[in-house]
């Protein structure tokens, strides 16, 4: 008989799906660890020296807080935002385009937990970049309190809710030119406009709404109540809304995944 | 143990799938007993990689009962794909990992443990002849070597019953013939397999019984002696024509009410009583007959009802 183990089920999960996908990422990154730093690393520390040390010195500071500091959490949150709609939209299509999820499917493996893997490592990803541009900030002073562990947390809900977010896009989209669309129509816009790099209350009166509706907004708030030790009910708030939001992009994302592979 | 009943293997019933106006499978019914080897033949987009999907619980029956081991496909599909081992049409190999963590992965989703997973792929590569390869990136690997590292990882699990979309597809002769080697010995091993093809010299080979489905339906099946018998009599008759008499010769077997194909120089023809065309009427050209196999099948129900479109 077949030499597979029984399964073990968790809300109707099936905990081996998911753990099996994960550890599929986790193969892919060692393999690639080097050329993977830059994505982990290098771009992010650059924009941050860029920002931080050459805006800085024109910036003095906002709300009171230095330019650098000001700026760290939203980088952190912006790269974790990048890494898992990389992830789950670029890498999600290429993974439908070359039959990688319908081999995963020919194992005992559903849509839903296909979805959730992915997105479990997307969170993953998230977190891993956080800690790299972290430490670093961390080692020029920009994140100086203990609450500042906090923005790993913050990064988490990102990589889960735009890992969703990036499935959906990699699901809905017919080829690579609708889906490139993902990065230059949503992910940079919500990056410059995620109060990242200057606070929502600069925009116009109209706009600054909309700007705290858009889904990166709560997260790059609450990334930095954590990093400047100011924590309110603003940001619990926040995580409610991203995990709201998550809770709600979850199941369309698994859905429109399913429409397309399983026909 | 659930699996382990008597009976079919697999047992299909009237099972169809529709994708929009297209009937892809069109009240299809077969059974594929422990140990059977059974194919599946028909032109392109015949409905045989929509049947064995079906089978594989990969794709929900329109209508029509579907059993897997006793297990009901429509309802238990995850149960089905636990116990089955799938080799699709494409390869889908998964090009970020190299060829052993292809095996490795998939084994380990599928439920065996890193350990287990690890032992598996090493005895897996080497039935497959692919021990060399195990560190090799999926894009440096030839055509066949894919193919064969596809159905390698059908065989992680140790399955008992195995779905193959067109194994050798794509491959050279030599390629063939080592995967038509390597299933033979799964053959003998007791696993049941279901099987399409494209290739009659294949169905010949590797398969006890088959299916020649066109339009979504099966329109003949059996042994492939049988069918071969059954349906284009037990030898055909080759005629080698010149390009001056040819338009005679073709006029000729019309008359008499022969089917024929026509390739290059020589002109196939088969008869529908089930005897040996009789051509001694056709003067002024060589006739040589020999056995029929699959091929004339098709020419012979290309006359009929394999016509396209
Ligand atoms: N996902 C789909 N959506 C719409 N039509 C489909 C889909 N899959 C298959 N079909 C149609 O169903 C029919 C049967 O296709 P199928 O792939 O089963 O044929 P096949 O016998 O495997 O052909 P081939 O020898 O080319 O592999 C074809 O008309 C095909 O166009
Ligand atoms: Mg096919």
């Amino acid at each position: 008989m077949n030499i597979a183990a029984p399964n073990t089920y968790l809300a109707g999960f099936r905990l081996r799906s998911i753990t099996g996908i994960w550890y599929r990422h986790a193969l892919v990154l060692r393999r690639n660890l080097l050329t993977s730093l830059s994505w982990y690393f290098v771009e992010p520390f650059v924009i941050l020296m860029a920002i931080g040390i050459g805006v800085g010195t024109l910036v003095d500071s906002v709300d009171g807080v230095p330019y650098a500091k000001f700026v760290t959490p939203g980088v952190i949150i912006g790269s974790a935002m990048f890494h898992a709609i990389f992830e789950c939209a670029w890498g999600g299509f290429m993974r439908i385009q070359k039959g990688v999820y319908e081999t995963t499917l020919t194992a005992p493996v559903s849509t839903r937990e296909i979805a959730m893997g992915d997105l479990a490592w997307s969170m993953t990803r998230a977190v891993l970049t956080a800690v790299c541009i972290g430490t670093v900030a961390a080692l020029f002073g920009w994140i100086d309190n203990v609450s500042g562990v906090g923005v790993l947390l913050a990064a988490a809900l990102v990589g889960m809710q735009f890992g969703a977010l990036g499935l959906i896009f990699a699901a809905l989209s017919p080829n690579v030119h609708i889906l490139s669309l993902t990065f230059t129509v949503v992910a940079s816009p919500l990056y410059f406009f995620s109060g990242a790099f200057f606070p929502i209350s600069v925009m116009p009166d109209w706009v600054e709404p909309l700007a705290w509706a858009a889904p990166l907004t709560p997260s790059v708030h609450l990334a930095r109540g954590f990093v400047t030790g100011d924590l309110g009910m603003s940001h619990l708030y926040s995580a409610l809304y991203v995990v709201a939001l998550t809770a709600v992009l979850f199941p369309i994302a698994a859905s429109l995944l399913r429409r397309r592979l399983v026909k | 143990m659930k699996g382990q009943s008597d009976g079919p293997v697999i047992r299909a019933t009237g099972i169809s799938k529709q994708f929009g106006e297209t009937v892809a499978v069109d009240g299809v019914s077969f059974e594929v007993s422990r140990g059977e080897t059974y194919g599946l033949l028909g032109p392109n987009g015949a409905g045989k990689t929509t049947t064995m999907r079906m089978v594989s619980g990969l794709s929900p029956l329109t209508a029509g009962e579907l059993t897997v081991a006793g297990i009901d496909v429509s309802r238990q599909a995850r149960e089905v794909r636990n116990i089955l081992g799938v080799v699709t049409q494409e390869d889908g190999l998964d090009t970020d990992l190299d060829a052993k963590s292809n095996l490795t992965t998939y084994g380990f989703i599928a439920g065996l443990s890193r350990k287990e997973a690890e032992k598996r792929a090493d005895a897996v590569l080497m039935f497959f002849d692919l021990t060399d390869k195990a560190d090799g990136e999926i894009d440096y690997l030839s055509g066949g070597m894919k193919r064969r590292l596809a159905i390698a990882r059908a065989f992680m699990t140790n399955p008992q019953v195995i779905v193959l979309d067109e194994p050798t597809t794509g491959l050279d002769p030599q390629g063939r013939n080592r995967v038509w080697q390597e299933l033979d010995t799964m053959k003998q091993a007791g696993v049941t397999i279901l099987m399409s093809t494209h290739y009659m010299d294949e169905a010949t080979a590797l398969c006890d019984r088959l299916a020649i489905m066109h339009h979504g339906k099966i329109l003949a099946e059996g042994a492939p002696d049988e069918v071969v018998n059954r349906h284009a009599g037990p030898e055909v008759a080759q005629v080698r024509v010149s390009n001056g008499v040819r338009q005679d010769v073709v006029g000729w077997i019309e008359g008499a009410g022969f089917d024929y194909r026509e390739a290059g120089a020589i002109i196939t023809v088969t008869s529908r009583n089930g005897e040996r065309p009789d051509l001694s009427g056709l003067e002024g050209v060589r006739v040589s007959y020999r056995s029929s196999n699959l091929e004339d099948v098709f020419l012979a129900m290309a006359g009929r009802k394999l016509t396209d479109e």
